[in-house]
């Protein structure tokens, strides 16, 4: 036993869910926390979703007394847009580079008003609703992003490609906005790593048979999420592009499963809460998933299942082959496991996609000197036992930067990093 | 002494002053009773408008204090700041919601500046009966104890035992280890169960800040999050042992559902029909067959029939772990026997996460035969054993096997209702014990500082499990700092001992086990370190005796008076 660096400071990279629960309760035992965060808010994917499976929480209203009460910790210093650039050392001991890029907007003077919004006179898709909907270059990235002030999209603001625009400071009545705000160089010292970085879904346009962006009506999961939302860009309406609801939707689990090589656990479970979602607003759609292994395991979701299924919903064992268009309606080719093909037309498609680690997980892992596995994902130094510590001491993972999981694992792996860097057994 | 109430209107920007005719809100307010001053300010949540408010507080002596401006959510707790740096109680303070609640959603100016008044005077109503709440601080105790000997349990101990924090690990049974020292293989490494175990438990036994009590049983816990006293009977020396803790762990495990009680799978009734642990069993060196896989007859089998889901209809959920130990159980099978015929009659391959996969594609690679089947029935006619089944497409089917392996669900083993009950832990209706929350809380009970880790909350594989033991571990660390006093919620229940009439109402409503019955007295007493001040027990008590502090009804009964004017 050692205690060496028990009272330093932790890093905390990302700020989803996982990486608030492990700052909390780094920052509740007395440590200082740096939580490192590349965008310009936390609450990561979860917030994204109007509610989670399998009790259809309000995901930001289920995670904003955690975001707030990490915003008012004096012991957690959140750096917002920004990375890791760095680090050296060993357990107990690192030294870490951060670059932290400028926000222009003062955190100290911003109310969250949104006045700015409106004079900006740039108009871009908003990434946040898929591309559903248009946002300007000064923008709150989502709904339940906190802390509540706005970004600036300086690929795209005119002053950052040379114009004079000050159309935003102009409207802010506080002097939030700071064109003279620099990026920054950080060195910190820390004893412990938390690596969260999440997941992000795997790209469909990297599949051809489903017809993904060629064929019109064929929508990803997370595009079917803010079309359900209240807060997205058809205010919860679930409208195909012609403007009328659907009668008959497809949904096609494991897309991306041959291509990655693995299951990822939650994506059964979001399909039966798009169903869930669609025959709450539209009991007469005729939905039909397409799968070929439900897994839904554990004690809580079967359950969930069994009230899916008795609310009408089909289920086809089978490998969706194509999806064509003919005429109005989209065509889904199907060949069920005893090699029949068969075909189903409906009004929209729904395409589940895989989960796959952050984009930036290679760049890190290099930092931290930490493995991947063949899919990308942090790898634990002996998985069988415990997810969480790798190959290097003092650094571990938690939630889906180390593989798929659903929240419930992902806040019990942030706990669990917290408690290995809390405990002086090595 | 009088009152002297300083009410201040934020005109947050244009956001609240576009809607509010913040002047004539002044004009209303400033003669009402015990108002002693009532001013505006552009922006009350900036340095600038805190320190206006803290140096009005002192030139006016003010005794109470009301900020209409944004969300509680946003800014309630920089004005009680404020006050308290002034010298005020920080509970003499209210905000009334006139942004969120008003001005952003009241179109009309003169609708909405009627409504903020309405908030205001309600508030000033309201802030007049609020009581100086004092914080409260406890004592408390870092050791821990955790109750049931498997690897959950001793992972737990391992990273909860410090000089300053003492682990009494109690098991129930002569030997530590539980289950996994049963297994002779581990998946997906396939390494040793029992060479997993010895070495933990021989890194427990050297730990000299954990006290290992084994057959032990825990008698009795009582107290609360930093203070419960317990008491545990050892069982082989017939002595009684008390000591106490601060938070507690519960890692009680699992039993595999019973399939005497489905006679379609001849368990029990038709010789070599084992469940999944029988089969474990007859593979470790220590077990009845010496590790060899042998038919009831001595001979080895030449063919095996695996078959999942055992129970998954009767107990309603699916266990997660059998699919993959099924697999592990193709390569025992494979090892021992290079040319045995495996079949798995399954519905549905769960193998969730990024890992399980490619160990499903190397063992099917073995020669291994899945079957998708429903509705399987075994029979035996004295010469082997003939399984039938629906396929998929709904047509029959048989198969003829020398062995067949069960995989059964998973069940909380009995402890789990035993500790449910000592500690007012709900189960849910498998039995399992239920999480704080679901997603948020996964490791965490209804009961502050009791904590469940391991399939005592569910089916959960080895290092689920190991991760559940470091994460109870973590919230431990977190809130029980030794030498740290806890500090205590100050807005919680109280139930007056002259007004209860000990009808046990407050009992059933309370989600924190809070409420304790007086059986002397015969009343309901509130522990103030339990409760998180949900207001349940105010809201049920049919005698009116709980009420719960800040939201009492004077207060709420002078804030409605005041809106509903």
């Amino acid at each position: 036993m050692s205690n060496k660096g028990q009272d330093m400071p932790v890093l905390v990279i990302g700020g989803g869910i996982a990486g608030i629960e492990a700052s909390l309760l780094l920052a509740n035992s007395g440590r200082k926390v740096y939580l490192v965060e590349k965008t310009s808010y936390i609450g990561g994917n979860v917030i994204k979703f109007e509610e989670v499976f399998p009790n259809m929480d309000c995901a930001t209203c289920m995670i904003a007394p955690k975001q707030q009460e990490l915003l008012a910790d004096e012991n957690i210093e959140l750096l917002r847009l920004s990375q890791v650039e760095s680090v050296s050392g060993s357990a107990g001991d690192f030294s870490v580079k951060v670059s932290k890029k400028a926000g222009y907007v003062d955190l100290a003077n911003c109310i969250g008003c949104n006045a700015c919004f409106e004079p900006c006179p740039v108009e871009v898709d908003n990434e946040f609703e898929e591309r559903l909907a248009k946002r300007k270059a000064i923008y709150i990235p989502c709904a339940g992003a906190l802390p509540n002030v706005p970004a600036i999209d300086t690929d795209n603001c005119l002053r950052f490609k040379g114009q004079e625009c000050q159309a935003c400071q102009e409207a802010c009545m506080f002097e939030a906005i700071d064109f003279s705000q620099q990026d920054e160089e950080l060195e910190l010292k820390v004893g412990a790593i938390v690596v969260a970085t999440g997941f992000e879904s795997f790209d469909i346009n990297k599949t051809t048979q489903y017809g993904y962006k060629k064929i019109g009506d064929v929508y990803s999961a997370m595009e079917v999420e803010r079309l359900c939302a209240s807060n997205g860009p058809t205010q919860g309406q679930i409208i195909l592009q012609s403007g009328q609801p659907p009668r008959s939707a497809a949904i096609i689990h494991c897309v991306g499963r041959d291509q990655k090589g693995y299951c990822s656990s939650v994506c059964c479970m979001a399909s039966l809460k798009l169903s869930h979602f669609i025959k709450n607003k539209l009991p007469e759609v005729k939905i039909t998933h397409f799968y070929s292994d439900l897994c839904i395991p554990g004690k809580a979701y079967q359950k969930f299942y069994e009230e899916v299924k008795e609310s009408g919903v089909d289920f086809i064992r089978a490998t969706v082959t194509g999806v064509a268009q003919s005429g109005k309606e989209r065509v889904i080719n199907y060949k069920t496991e005893d090699n029949k093909e068969s075909t189903l037309a409906v009004d929209m498609v729904i395409l589940n996609p895989a989960l796959e680690p952050g984009s930036d997980s290679a760049k890190l892992a290099g930092i931290l000197n930490i493995k991947q596995d063949r899919d990308g994902f942090f790898s634990a130094k002996e998985p069988d036992l415990t997810s969480i510590a790798t190959v290097q001491d003092g650094i571990f993972i938690a939630g889906c930067a180390q593989g798929p999981k659903d929240i419930a694992e992902t806040v019990a792996e942030a706990e669990a990093a917290a408690g290995r860097i809390l405990s002086l057994s090595k | 002494m009088a009152k002297r109430i300083g009410v201040y209107v934020c005109e947050c920007g244009t956001n609240i002053a576009e809607k509010v005719n913040i002047d004539r809100v002044l004009a209303a307010v400033s003669p009402l009773k015990d108002v002693a001053v009532a001013e505006r300010h552009k922006l009350l949540c900036s340095g600038d408008g805190q320190e206006f408010i803290r140096q009005s507080i002192a030139e006016h002596g003010l005794t109470h204090v009301v900020v209409a401006a944004c969300s509680p959510k946003q800014h309630e707790v920089t004005f009680m700041n404020v006050c308290e740096k002034a010298g005020l109680n920080p509970q003499l303070f209210q905000l009334a919601n006139i942004r969120e609640q008003c001005a952003w959603v009241t179109s009309d100016r003169e609708e909405a500046t009627d409504k903020a008044l309405r908030q205001i005077r309600a508030a000033i109503s309201r802030v007049g009966y609020h009581a100086p709440l004092e914080n409260k601080e406890m004592q408390c105790n870092p050791d821990v104890l955790v109750i049931g000997g498997g690897i959950a349990g001793i992972k737990a101990s391992q990273v909860l035992a410090a000089p300053d924090r003492k682990v009494y690990l109690v098991e129930k049974t002569s030997s530590l280890g539980g289950k996994v020292k049963g297994f002779s293989k581990l998946f997906t490494n396939m390494e040793s169960g029992p060479g997993l175990i010895t070495k933990e438990i021989k890194s427990l036994l050297d730990n000299k800040y954990v006290e290992v009590l084994t057959e032990s049983e825990v008698e009795q816990i009582l107290g609360f999050l930093g203070n419960f006293e317990v008491k545990v009977i050892k069982k082989a020396e017939d002595a009684e042992l008390d000591f106490n803790v601060g938070a507690v762990v519960l890692a009680t495990g699992f039993e595999l559902f019973d399939p005497t009680g489905l006679p379609r799978y001849g368990y029990g009734k038709l010789d070599d029909v084992y469940t999944s642990l029988e089969f474990e069993e007859m593979n470790i060196p220590e077990g009845p067959t010496g590790g060899k896989i042998l038919l009831k007859n001595g001979k080895p089998p030449q063919s095996v029939a695996i078959i999942h889901c055992v129970g998954r209809e009767e107990k309603g959920y699916c266990s997660k772990v059998c699919c993959i130990y099924s697999l592990k159980f193709d390569r025992m099978l494979k090892a021992q026997l290079p040319q045995v015929k495996v079949s798995h009659l399954y519905s549905d391959l769960c193998i969730p996460g990024k890992s399980f996969q490619k160990f499903y594609e190397d063992t099917r690679g073995l020669g291994v035969e899945f079957v998708r089947s429903a509705k399987t029935e075994v029979a035996g006619d004295g010469k082997g054993i003939n399984i039938n089944y629906e396929t998929e497409g709904g047509g029959k089917s048989e198969l003829a096997a020398d062995m067949v392996i069960l995989l059964p669900a998973m069940e909380p083993a009995s402890d789990a209702g035993k500790f449910a009950e000592m500690l007012n832990i709900p189960r849910d209706n498998k039995g399992f014990l239920v999480e704080e929350h679901q997603l948020l809380g996964p490791v965490a009970s209804a009961v502050e500082g009791i904590f469940v880790i391991g399939c005592a909350r569910g089916p959960q594989s080895i290092s689920e499990s190991i991760v559940q033991s470091e994460a109870a571990a973590g919230k431990i660390l977190s809130a029980l700092v030794p030498g740290r006093k806890l500090e205590l919620e100050v807005r919680v229940s109280e139930i007056s001992a002259s007004f209860c009439t000990g009808c046990k109402t407050c009992l059933d409503v309370c989600p924190y086990g809070a409420i304790t019955f007086d059986e002397t007295r015969r009343i309901s007493v509130v522990n103030e370190v339990l409760c998180h001040g949900c207001g349940n027990c105010a809201a049920a008590c049919p005698s009116g005796a709980a009420s719960l502090k800040h939201f009492t009804f004077p207060q709420i009964y002078q804030e409605l008076k005041e809106v509903l004017r």
